[in-house]
């Protein structure tokens, strides 16, 4: 089946921090011939903040019901955001009683199931495929890649779509850019600490060297990521963690819609390479 | 540590295990693949939330709800997706962290923690406004963990400075971000807010 046409949720970073990601998102969807149509008054997941499920469910199934009006299944190029729509969209399918209490809040909660919600990584992998993705492509990005997954692309299971202990979609990004994936073994599936960001701020700043430290030892050019949390983490705050520990990393973070992007013959300022905080001048370079 | 059994709650844990995301508490069986598999583990080995799903079960109401650890968990997900009993683990450190919450609104214990402070903020901006404002956010958050303006936006300036300038200077806090960007239907988002809470 061709994907032609989908309902974009950039969710709330996509306007702030995540600008870059939202901007070349948009860029490789429109390389390939994908309408992505931004979803009228969608509102924020949730996040990490909300505790009880109850709430995700119901601030997703609203979510859910704007996309479904217009017939369109939904895609967000977030971890975070893809993980809250996909658990409400699994939740709300298998249980009448909840969709039910959904309704009884708020007609516009009213979800029926007819439509998904995907991560926009697994849409170009999985449905669009490797094959008509590759079709478009006119450069090679020839740099050593650390593909750094984090969490809700992969766990947990039931939600992810890739495999929960070697996950491997942005791999084959990486393979198809003309570039080489780094083993990345343990580290790959390992948490930035970014939901502590604000409240436990070392545990954070530990978890993110040790992802940032790994990259750089194992020789990666850069470090690819699919979430805006990681994104910050990695790069944004990158100079904060060389900071806080007294220690030199220089590793850029590109979203992996910026490095398939340049693969595709996008110029790097339409994928917002000038927006990292980390220079991706070198990565640039090496595209031929 | 020390048990002392007078002082346990059994209904603890019907109560974590009533609680959304709690549900799967008793199916524990205590073989610290969780604990195993946490990064926050890995870092401060004080962090074991095999213990404490064993505390809570035993009835510990006191020390789990007042504990820094409900606190320090990432939502990384590592323990659901490898605990062989699926006692979603994640899920139910949430639903301590609500029980915790209520109590500590009660007046029963006392959170040290700033991490309610933080997420009652965000909550609070979805709730206004149908999406996250970062500003808005920030303001709240520090003025609650700070007690007072001035105070608030000492430290805000202290932690935020460098970050801001970096993101500003490369058009990641554009002026359209100074101002919450307010959906049309927040009547329907104060709807769940208003039905469910948090």
């Amino acid at each position: 089946m061709s994907v032609t046409k989908l309902a974009y949720y950039p969710g709330c970073a996509g306007a702030t921090h995540a600008i870059d990601q939202d901007i070349s998102t948009k860029a490789v969807f429109e390389q390939l011939g994908i309408e992505l149509i931004e979803m009228e008054g969608w509102n924020c997941c949730g996040a990490a903040e909300a505790e009880d499920p109850n709430m995700v469910y119901a601030l997703n199934a609203r979510n859910l019901v704007i996309a479904e009006k217009e017939g369109l299944n939904v895609a967000t190029p977030c971890s975070i955001c893809f993980y809250n729509l996909a658990r409400t969209d699994k939740a709300l399918k298998e249980d009448e009683n909840l969709r039910k209490r959904m309704r009884d809040i708020d007609s516009s909660l009213d979800y029926k199931g007819t439509i998904s919600a995907k991560h926009t990584l697994d849409i170009l992998v999985n449905e669009v495929g490797l094959d008509e993705v590759g079709k478009k492509i006119k450069k090679k990005v020839a740099v050593k890649v650390a593909p750094y997954y984090g969490c809700y692309l992969e766990r947990p299971s039931e939600i992810g779509f890739d495999n929960p202990e070697m996950p491997d979609s942005m791999d084959k990004i990486v393979e198809l850019a003309g570039g080489m994936p780094i083993s990345f073994r343990q580290m790959r599936i390992r948490c930035c600490g970014g939901p502590l960001m604000m409240t436990r701020g070392d545990l954070a700043f530990e978890l993110s060297k040790r992802v940032l430290e790994a990259a750089k030892k194992e020789g990666a050019d850069c470090i690819i990521t699919a979430c805006p949390l990681c994104h910050m983490m990695l790069d944004a705050k990158q100079p904060d963690i060389e900071e806080f520990f007294n220690i030199t990393i220089g590793m850029p973070v590109l979203y992996f819609s910026q490095l398939l992007g340049l693969a595709l013959g996008v110029e790097p300022k339409k994928l917002a390479l000038n927006k990292n905080i980390v220079s991706t001048k070198e990565i640039e370079e090496k595209v031929i | 540590m020390s048990v002392n059994a007078w002082e346990l709650d059994p209904e603890f844990k019907y109560e974590v295990a009533s609680t959304p995301g709690g549900e799967n508490i008793m199916r524990c069986f205590q073989c610290s693949t969780c604990t195993a598999s946490c990064p926050i583990a890995d870092i401060d080995p004080n962090y074991n939330p095999r213990k404490t799903i064993r505390m809570t079960l035993l009835g510990m109401k006191n020390k789990v709800l007042s504990s820094d650890e409900i606190w320090m968990c990432a939502i990384c997900q590592m323990c659901t997706e490898r605990c062989p009993q699926d006692v979603r683990i994640s899920d139910v450190m949430g639903a301590i962290r609500q029980v915790a919450e209520k109590e500590a609104k009660k007046g029963n214990i006392e959170v040290k923690s700033v991490r309610p402070a933080f997420e009652s903020a965000f909550m609070h901006q979805i709730e206004k406004y149908g999406r996250s404002y970062e500003i808005g956010l920030t303001m709240e958050y520090y003025r609650k963990v700070h007690k007072g303006f001035v105070s608030a936006m000492m430290a805000m300036q202290k932690d935020y400075t460098k970050l801001g300038i970096r993101l500003f200077k490369k058009g990641k806090m554009p002026v359209t971000s100074m101002l919450p960007e307010k959906i049309k239907r927040t009547d329907e988002v104060k709807k769940i807010f208003k039905s469910i809470g948090d």
